[in-house]
């Protein structure tokens, strides 16, 4: 018996070419969208002027409180709208990565203002005696050091980034998740009929563990490893 | 979907929200009922795994961290339709409400196993030997002196991980099971009142999940140790 079943061998190449791609760019505009906002935000909210904290806070507390599947459903089934000259209408793919990223930018706003407080009081004084305004200060004294602390929890938040784009499955993305079950239909009740035995979808949804599996656990090694590095 | 935009606000109908309230009501007993069980359960996999991984417990311990880690690095979508879909298989046939605790319980299972390994681990050791010296066994030692410290160090994080496992019960909306969300889509598709509804269904979550974290807050105030210990 070969290793691999006939019948497997198609969809599991549908899955890498097609399916693996889009949910490796859609983990990608989010990290880099959700590192952006969320360092800006992170900063912003250790700034001494409450408003815009509060402000900030209610922004983090809702797209972190919020389960995303809720985020993405909202976004995607919103009516379009006008914001000013801006027509506003998001496809599937576009509100996914809107709802992580919001979700995300939430995440990394929490942990870089945790890292930005947890530098000295004294680093902070230091910088602005050697003459360094609020934004050099940041730059490059306070924000280099806080980096450092932020990489472990950064690397594990690219792990749940990369796991929650199966969300977009809801709203019919072609993410890895999706290609396996369009997979999985075809062979079943394609118009084919049944060509693959019955424990097709064990070893496709396995298949999926699988790989997910492969990409996340070499990254929250890599987490741990930095945690106690950095430490 | 829509061909001209329509502007939301303008049309927003708060007394829609009043009609809301019977079947969210529903959904949110289906929700709580699936959630509760995922949760207290996977308490009860924590407290003894996270003992087990503390304790490094031969064999046990090798068991526990194959479970918590194929857990955290794949998505709990896919284990859920690996449950769903992949396991009548093997004759095994599970009904939506089955699959819905069963999934959310694993998952929390393994993050509860290491907020409780954390918090076991964080015990001094000198604390433990105290109670050897007393005579105690290593269970009685155990249940006296490593679950109450640890489990007071662990309390916070844990409830984090509930907060996770109640909103994680909005993915069983993709195998049918009635929950708040899967409500909240099928109103919103019968009716169009996409921006009601999903307000709604938002604010429920962001009321749970901020009583939780509230507690939280509380709780990490009042359960801090002594600084002597």
């Amino acid at each position: 018996m070969p290793l691999v079943p006939d019948w497997f061998r198609p969809v599991a190449e549908y899955m890498l070419r097609e399916g693996l791609p889009e949910t490796l760019r859609l983990a990608a505009i989010a990290l880099v969208a959700s590192t952006a906002v969320g360092l800006v935000l992170g900063t912003l909210m250790t700034v001494r002027f409450f408003p815009l904290r509060w402000l900030i806070r209610f922004y983090v507390e809702v797209w972190r409180g919020l389960p995303i599947l809720v985020t993405v459903l909202f976004i995607y089934w919103l009516p379009a709208f006008d914001i000013g000259a801006f027509h506003v209408q998001l496809n599937a793919y576009q509100s996914a990565a809107l709802a992580l990223s919001l979700w995300g930018s939430a995440q990394v706003a929490e942990a870089a203002r945790g890292a930005i407080e947890s530098i000295p009081k004294e680093q902070h004084e230091a910088a602005a005696a050697l003459g360094f305004g609020w934004i050099g200060r940041h730059r490059f004294v306070i924000i280099p050091q806080a980096t450092r602390r932020l990489l472990p929890p950064m690397v594990g938040l690219l792990v749940n980034i990369i796991q929650n784009t199966t969300i977009a499955f809801a709203i019919g993305v072609n993410e890895f998740l999706q290609a396996g079950q369009r997979q999985f239909e075809n062979i079943t009740s394609g118009f084919a009929g049944p060509t693959a035995p019955s424990y097709a979808p064990f070893m496709i949804f396995g298949f999926v563990m699988l790989v997910f599996f492969v990409i996340s656990f070499p990254l929250t090694r890599l987490s741990a490893y930095l945690e106690r590095r950095l430490a | 979907m829509f061909d001209r935009p329509v502007h939301i606000l303008a049309s927003f109908e708060w007394s829609f929200f009043w009609d809301l309230r019977g079947p969210f009501w529903d959904g949110f007993k289906y929700t709580i009922k699936a959630g509760l069980l995922g949760i207290v359960l996977a308490y009860v996999i924590g407290l003894v795994l996270g003992a087990v991984r503390a304790h490094r417990v031969p064999v046990l311990n090798q068991l526990a961290v194959t479970y918590v880690e194929i857990i955290r690095n794949t998505p709990i979508l896919v284990q859920i339709f690996f449950l769903y879909y992949g396991l009548p298989v093997l004759g095994i046939h599970l009904e939506a409400f089955t699959v819905a605790w069963l999934s959310i319980t694993i998952w929390g299972g393994a993050f509860m196993t290491e907020n409780f390994r954390a918090g076991f681990e964080a015990v001094p050791a000198r604390l433990r030997e105290a109670g050897y010296a007393l005579g105690f066994t290593p269970l009685k030692a155990f249940l006296n002196v490593t679950l109450p410290i640890g489990g007071r160090i662990a309390l916070p994080s844990t409830i984090n991980t509930a907060i996770s496992v109640l909103k994680n019960t909005s993915l069983l909306l993709l195998i049918g099971y009635p929950e708040l969300t899967y409500v909240a889509n099928s109103i919103q598709s019968n009716t169009f009142r996409v921006f009601e509804t999903f307000t709604a269904l938002a604010l429920c979550y962001l009321a749970i999940v901020w009583v939780l974290s509230a507690l939280i807050r509380f709780l990490e105030g009042r359960l801090a140790l002594p600084e002597a210990l």
